[in-house]
């Protein structure tokens, strides 16, 4: 509670003090929430439990932290995903980083709000291949959980899909960005950050672009690219977007990612091809990976032409996006 | 059908072109301007691009669906509303861009 105190007067005198163009980098005070699914200490604790819990995968070995682990940056540190059995799935899990503020999930967007999110994963038959019917009945068997629904969810009809759903948004909901040397420096402190740092923001939102995608407090406007990783027509690759629907604008074309906390989460884009931020930034400045030949590539994507010492100063500045890791009691007993 | 049932049947459906309205909606900063706008059936929308870079106007909405495709920087491209439902219109490539269209 306490942490939860400093942290809202921290976040408050931010507005206070940051200039008026600098505003638009901090994050905002409350995370939106669906009317039908207010943030509760009940819900949002619920909801903890569930995404530690590996009870909720078939094999008992999966939870939503095996994919998405606050000790690895809310990802899992693997270019793409380890799935059930020997095999990988197709991308590279994303950071659950201010999640709750993006109106679109997934490397895709094929769903907007968390709700709608959290119980993909469960079912998909490459994480945690758990029939969402047969979840709720070993769920309902487990007094703990039935209580904590009750609690959270009153005259809800207990443990449902639709409280699961809700349970585990709300606690995706609350994991949120610290506060990084840069919003310090956003904030008025001009020494928070270096003077290369200083002069690589510069150049994130200028000579390099960077900004017209990564904007706003979360370093990301929601917006769907192909930016160039793969050549061609793309037989056998990923098709992004498309894949939910066929329209031209989503082919290739996926979510931009947030660069907050971004120096935890390699390696980077959505077949986590790229291992450092320095090769990130290079491909993103120069046009994509392939120059020619890539359909429906952003136009977007062009070669700034940046030095390598350019290149350098943007990552110097990327760096200072990393805060503190969030408060948090990792559970160590599940309901029984 | 006599001359006079075809002469009001003709007069009608020029008098429906003739009040039907044209919406130019401008894609500017990344935002719909207007964000929210009141139709009729038969009316139609300019989906304008003011910004530098492409969108791609469209809504899945099963009456009224249309996807303008990836729009050109200063390119202009007209639908017309066919049914009496409301929908809300997203840009493909940004999708906080929301437009929310009343059909009345």
């Amino acid at each position: 509670m306490i942490f939860k105190i400093s942290l809202s007067a921290l976040l408050i005198s931010s507005f206070l003090f940051a200039t008026q163009d600098m505003k638009k980098w901090l994050r905002p005070l409350e995370v939106p929430q669906p009317m039908d699914n207010k943030l509760t200490s009940e819900r949002v604790e619920l909801g903890k439990l569930l995404y530690f819990d590996a009870r909720l995968s078939s094999s008992e070995q999966f939870s939503c932290a095996t994919c998405h682990s606050p000790k690895r940056g809310w990802t899992d540190l693997e270019p793409v995903s380890k799935a059930l059995g020997a095999g990988r799935g197709p991308r590279n899990s994303p950071t659950i980083l201010n999640a709750g503020y993006q109106n679109r999930q997934f490397w895709d967007g094929r769903v907007k709000t968390l709700e709608e999110q959290a119980l993909g994963p469960i079912e998909a038959d490459v994480e945690m291949n758990m029939p969402l019917d047969e979840l709720i009945a070993k769920l309902d068997k487990i007094d703990g959980y039935v209580k904590l629904f009750n609690q959270a969810y009153p005259s809800e009809g207990g443990i449902t899909k639709i409280t699961l759903a809700k349970a585990i948004a709300s606690f995706e909901r609350t994991v949120v960005s610290t506060i990084a040397p840069f919003d310090k420096y956003a904030m008025g402190d001009k020494k928070a950050i270096s003077k290369k740092a200083v002069a690589g923001f510069d150049l994130f939102k200028g000579k390099a672009h960077c900004m017209d995608c990564h904007d706003n407090f979360n370093f990301s406007n929601g917006s769907f690219h192909n930016i160039g990783l793969n050549d061609g027509e793309l037989q056998g690759k990923e098709l992004g977007r498309y894949l939910t629907k066929q329209r031209a604008a989503w082919y290739g074309a996926f979510k931009t990612p947030t660069l907050r906390d971004v120096t935890k989460s390699a390696p980077y884009f959505h077949d986590g091809s790229v291992k450092t931020l320095e090769e990130a930034t290079s491909i993103c400045s120069s046009g994509g990976r392939y120059a020619n030949g890539v359909k429906n590539k952003s136009t977007f994507m062009l070669d700034r032409k940046l030095s390598q010492t350019e290149i350098d100063k943007i990552v110097s500045f990327l760096k200072t996006l990393e805060g503190p890791d969030m408060k948090l009691e990792v559970p160590s007993k599940f309901p029984q | 059908m006599n001359k006079f049932l075809k002469f009001l049947l003709a007069s009608l459906a020029i008098s429906a072109s003739v009040n039907a309205q044209n919406h130019v909606i401008d894609q500017s900063g990344k935002t719909f301007i207007p964000s929210k706008i009141t139709v009729r059936v038969g009316d139609t929308i300019t989906f304008k691009n003011s910004d530098p870079f492409a969108h791609n106007a469209y809504t899945d909405e099963e009456n009224n669906e249309f996807d303008v495709g990836m729009q050109a920087p200063s390119k202009e491209t007209v639908i017309t509303i066919k049914s009496a439902d409301s929908f809300n219109v997203e840009c493909a490539i940004h999708p906080n861009m929301l437009l929310e269209v009343i059909v009345k």
